[in-house]
């Protein structure tokens, strides 16, 4: 019954990790490939969990699932900040490059 | 008064903050392990300990409200999937749209605030924070057509109702 | 699960093989350290996922792995800062105010 669900739900998360694949490859900049690593990938790594975790069979399972992902959410978030900022000192101190 | 509030807290709240930790280390052991009998006898021994240096790399301060964060988090869902499919599309697109650029804008909350508002940030549509320069927060923005000032603010408020700590404490 | 649900999920995982291929590309073009960084990133996501669709086509137990394998995607990035920093403390906000 779910089955059907979790093949579209997969299928969708494939189409968002192939867009952060595709951004990190095309876009010009380090900064703007950030954007599209932090949020395309996690958001296809979200829709997959969803899929999967339609099968689960034991509530064991199921919470590893939503584990991996809570991990990855706030990981994706966390790093994006750390190494945006690493890359931005590399260029030049954050006040030069400010450009409003 | 900065951090009055934080150095008296009471006795009884400290212990709320500890089981409260400890529960949520509690939760993680029994999905890691599972619910059956040894796994139960190790958690005994594991949960203490992972409480401890839990509370000693993060000492229990005000924290967060947990209810309030439950509330959050479907609004938080929602955006960071708009943000995804935002950023998705731009890509996808045959002519890139974007037009990226960074702007600076002041930011009222204490430094564990401003990294939970940076990390949420990242996940919404067009913005992504690269730190603070004092109060500034800096954020990169992937169209600077759009209004992303207003988006960081209204972020900003919805952050500041999840500390339990007042807004308004010290900055670096 | 049926057949055909396990098929679309082995071919999913090869699908996500690929998309890590591109994110290669990126490793190895740069040309900021941080762009490598973030491929590499984007392989420790895509790990992840690749494992979860062989996990639920052939057997649960591999969720194990995938746990595993995305608390060190983690790390991997805080080393990668605490490594960029001349100080080697990581936080490149402390040494912004020191000089």
């Amino acid at each position: 019954m779910t089955e059907p669900l979790t093949a579209m739900l997969v299928g969708l998360g494939l189409v968002f990790f192939l867009a952060g694949t595709l951004g990190l490859i095309r876009l010009p900049d380090t900064f703007s490939r950030l954007h599209a690593l932090t949020k395309a990938d996690n958001l296809g790594l979200g829709f997959i969990v969803l899929g999967l975790a339609l099968q689960a069979d034991d509530w064991n399972v199921l919470g590893k699932l939503v584990l991996i992902w809570a991990f990855a959410l706030i990981a994706a978030g966390t790093s994006a900040q750390l190494v945006a900022r690493s890359a931005l000192r590399r260029k030049s101190t954050p006040s030069e490059r400010q450009a409003p | 008064m900065p951090n009055e509030r934080s150095a008296r807290i009471e006795l009884p709240l400290v212990l709320m903050l500890v089981l409260k930790r400890g529960a949520l280390l509690a939760a993680v052991w029994l999905v890691l392990a599972g619910a059956g009998g040894d796994a139960l006898l190790v958690g005994l021994l594991v949960v203490p300990v992972a409480t401890w240096i839990s509370l000693r790399l993060l000492p229990a301060s005000g924290g967060v409200r947990l209810y309030r964060m439950l509330l959050f988090l479907p609004g938080f869902l929602w955006r960071s999937l708009l943000g995804g499919v935002d950023v998705a599309w731009r890509v996808f697109h045959p002519a890139l749209p974007i037009r990226p650029g960074w702007i600076k804008e002041p930011v009222n909350l204490s430094d564990g605030g401003k990294v939970a508002l940076g990390a949420e940030l990242s996940l919404m549509p067009g913005t992504l924070v690269a730190g603070s320069d004092g109060p500034m927060l800096l954020v990169h923005v992937l169209d600077t057509r759009q209004h992303t000032a207003d988006a960081v603010h209204v972020e900003e408020a919805r952050i500041a109702t999840l500390l339990a700590a007042a807004p308004g404490e010290p900055r670096s | 699960m049926s057949g055909w649900l396990t098929a679309w999920l082995t071919f999913a995982a090869a699908i996500a093989l690929l998309a890590l291929a591109g994110a290669l590309w990126r490793v190895w073009h740069g040309p900021a350290p941080a762009d490598r960084m973030m491929a590499a990133q984007l392989v420790g996501t895509g790990g992840v996922a690749v494992v979860l669709l062989l996990a639920a086509a052939n057997d649960w137990g591999m969720v194990d792995v995938a746990l595993v394998l995305a608390l060190l995607a983690a790390f991997a990035a805080v080393a990668f800062v605490k490594a960029e920093s001349s100080g080697g403390r990581g936080d490149p906000e402390e040494e912004s105010a020191d000089d």
